[in-house]
């Protein structure tokens, strides 16, 4: 290797120079430019542009609105249908985030040990996860037919015929029916990360823990937990960001029904804003979104930059 | 720094500026003003209609359009959204007016799924078009009211549909029903009869909440009668009445006497609607598409199935109905030709060739050998007038708060009484408005 040294007779950078070199001077903002603008026009100007009809009585459809200011926010806290769609939404997010996860870990965990078919295993477990949202909520919809879906003929062949409901027709158990899918078509998508991150794991720490005496659960969690760390963070961030942002599945399934026990935020963001002709109320309702939405990613954002600085 | 470093940074940089002036121009970018209505000087010949046609009529509708292309040197794109009902296809339908280049021409329903399109100003105002081609003097001028908003021809309708029971004819002769019930109580009767014979009798589902409002609608007919009926849609008249605690109470019944599928408000219409051809349902509330869309795709005889209108006890006998027909873009560069291909639509030979049950013209009216069962709604809509389908009469906000005091009467967690109220809190607070 060569060393270069710069001799001590060249003249000392000027303050100016010294700001461009540590700031990077113009030269990466021109190469980031394309991206930014991009960025600008399709992500920050609509962004601002929802802020400020959030704050008008726009209908979505008239060329002409009028200023409200506050007025959709306050309207917003005496709505009983956010109420009910946000605490919909913490149930939605804490049970598909839990559940697959949990699930997927447990099926990779079984998968990268010595069991039989494992492709095709894999295959059958992740296969939900590929397909198109809408055909899932039709084949759950016929499954969950009260009279010829194959639920409730099953409860009622094996005699179980108090069990057999209207599943999607009742208040009572038509969110915990939508959920089933959600948790079916979504255990797929951590199982494989964690697979993937499984087989990373170098196997010669087991080996020594076993010679050590560590139980089965003791490497479990000593070992294999703390080595799926950064598994976990990308498995956490997106099933949370999936989890808050559903709309498709409890649209297809349900349409935010029986009445509005199913709606969730963007659902009734999407009542609002298409279909009641209150653009500016329903705007107001996704700005809450984001804003809750950027809150809860704040944590993983700052923690993922704290591992890239060390 | 080398020529070459130079001349990437310039590329780069002329990208970076060209990319950013090219988005902010799409941002402020004006489209096209219209003033609705009036003549407009063609930019292209070219046109685009949008529908909810669905497989079996949307090639007819292709080919009538093909053939006015052929004659008015037009190329018009036939776009389809197919079973979304009322629930879905309005949305598309905003989105694309909103997104800058919408439908020239759109098929849409009357009353107030139709009316925001017009009090928007995205609808321009056919009169000089009425006045042009004469549609005053040739198309329904009750159906025209359904597509005029605060004075304003926002619409042309070719549809007046009513809306009546269609019946499976073998299933009623196996509960020993022998023909259509002429009262309700006879109608209660028959429900039973079916139920005892392990047939669900009325093939109804909730979970858009408009199918089974048909249920709802008839019984508000049958217990308050068309005058009071009409007052409570417009607010004239107290929900908080017995009348309507009388017809919610009687909605719950059909619910717990097994007369409609059960778990109805999480089924899917288009499931449950053709249940009566499958011989799943003994009857269903529908209109005169089903005979095309349900019976004649089945290809099971005409013969098989019955129709008849839904025994109110009242004079006159109503049944409910709507309007569907189509706007024209006001911000469309073509709306003469646009309301050219409407004229063309609306001839009776053309209605006649699109299978259309419910023309609003007259000599459209539905072939008695090809289509029987519309056609005899084409005679009892001569002496039966319409109330308007509920989903028409309100607003869609309002049309929901109703479908979850629907949703709310059906599961028990409302009484009747309770139900009245809330409807009187939704309407009154709509009528405010």
């Amino acid at each position: 290797m060569v060393a270069v040294t710069v001799p001590r007779s060249a003249a000392p950078p000027a303050a100016a120079t010294r700001r461009r070199r540590r700031g990077g001077g113009l030269s990466p903002w021109l190469f980031a430019l394309p991206a930014l603008a991009v960025y600008v026009v399709f992500l920050v100007y609509p962004a601002v542009t929802s802020l400020w009809f959030s704050l008008t009585n726009w209908d979505g459809l008239s060329p002409s609105y009028d200023v409200v200011w506050f007025d959709n926010y306050v309207a917003l806290t005496k709505d009983p249908v956010v109420l009910q769609a946000a605490r919909n939404n913490l149930v939605w997010t804490a049970v598909t985030l839990v559940v697959p996860l949990v699930l997927g870990l447990l099926l990779a965990i079984v998968l990268n040990g010595k069991v039989r078919g494992k492709p095709v295993l894999r295959l059958i477990f992740y296969t939900p996860a590929v397909l198109p949202l809408v055909s899932i909520a039709s084949i759950w919809g016929w499954l969950y037919n009260p009279q010829y879906g194959a639920i409730n003929v099953f409860l009622r062949t094996v005699g179980l015929d108090g069990l057999a409901q209207p599943w999607l027709g009742q208040d009572s158990t038509a969110l915990a029916a939508v959920m089933v899918p959600a948790i079916w078509l979504r255990t797929g998508f951590p199982m494989l990360l964690y697979l993937a991150a499984l087989q990373g794991i170098n196997t010669e720490m087991y080996e020594a823990a076993t010679v050590d005496g560590a139980t089965r659960w003791q490497q479990f969690w000593y070992i294999t937990m703390p080595s799926l760390r950064p598994a976990h963070y990308i498995v956490l961030a997106l099933s949370l960001i999936d989890s808050f942002k559903v709309f498709d599945m409890i649209y297809a399934m349900t349409y935010g029904g029986p009445g509005t026990s199913t709606q969730v935020m963007g659902t009734w963001m999407y009542a609002n804003v298409f279909q009641y002709y209150q653009a500016g109320y329903g705007t107001a309702i996704a700005v809450v979104i984001t804003v809750v939405a950027l809150a809860v990613s704040i944590p993983y954002v700052i923690s993922q930059t704290k591992e890239q600085s060390s | 720094m080398t020529s070459r470093d130079i001349s990437r940074r310039l590329f780069l940089g002329g990208s970076a500026s060209a990319a950013a002036l090219y988005g902010l121009s799409a941002c402020t970018g004006a489209g096209s003003s219209g003033s609705g209505g009036g003549a407009s000087a063609p930019v292209s010949n070219e046109l685009r209609l949008f529908t909810y046609e669905d497989d079996t009529t949307i090639d007819l509708l292709r080919a009538t359009v093909k053939k006015f292309d052929a004659q008015a040197g037009t190329t018009t794109t036939v776009d389809s959204l197919p079973g979304s009902g009322a629930a879905v296809y309005p949305d598309k339908l905003r989105t694309e007016l909103l997104g800058g280049k919408g439908p020239d021409v759109w098929r849409i329903w009357g009353g107030q799924i139709g009316s925001p399109f017009a009090k928007a100003k995205q609808a321009a105002d056919l009169a000089p078009y009425y006045a042009k081609f004469g549609w005053d003097s040739t198309v329904n001028a009750n159906a025209v009211a359904g597509m005029t908003f605060d004075g304003m021809k926002a619409g042309l309708p070719f549809i007046a549909a009513a809306m009546g029971a269609w019946y499976n004819k073998s299933l009623f002769e196996k509960a020993g029903v022998s023909g259509p019930p002429t009262s309700y109580a006879e109608l209660e009767e028959a429900n039973d009869k079916l139920v005892a014979a392990d047939i669900t009798p009325c093939g109804v589902a909730g979970k858009f909440g408009w199918d089974i409002m048909r249920l709802f609608e008839y019984l508000l007919e049958t217990s308050a009668g068309p005058e009071l009926h009409d007052k409570l849609l417009s607010g004239e008249e107290s929900w908080d009445q017995p009348a309507v605690v009388d017809a919610f109470t009687k909605f719950k019944k059909w619910q717990d006497r097994k007369w409609i599928p059960e778990g109805a408000l999480g089924l899917d219409p288009s499931d449950v609607e053709p249940g009566y051809v499958q011989g799943k349902n003994a009857y269903t509330i529908t209109g005169t598409w089903t005979e095309t869309q349900a019976i004649l795709e089945s290809k099971k005889p005409a013969s098989d199935f019955g129709t008849f209108l839904l025994p109110t006890d009242h004079t006159p006998a109503r049944h409910s109905g709507f309007v569907e027909g189509y706007m024209i873009n006001a911000n469309s560069g073509n709306r003469d030709k646009a309301a050219e291909l409407l004229d063309f639509i609306i001839k009776p030979e053309t209605q006649k060739s699109l299978q259309n049950t419910s023309s609003t013209v007259t000599g459209a009216e539905p072939d008695k050998t090809k289509l029987p069962l519309a056609a005899k709604w084409a005679e009892i809509s001569k002496t039966s007038p319409f109330y308007v389908v509920l989903d028409q009469a309100f607003p869609k906000q309002q049309a929901d708060q109703y479908f979850a005091v629907q949703s709310d009467i059906l599961q028990g967690s409302i009484s009747p009484a309770e139900a009245a109220k809330k409807m009187q809190g939704i309407v009154s607070a709509w009528v405010e408005k």
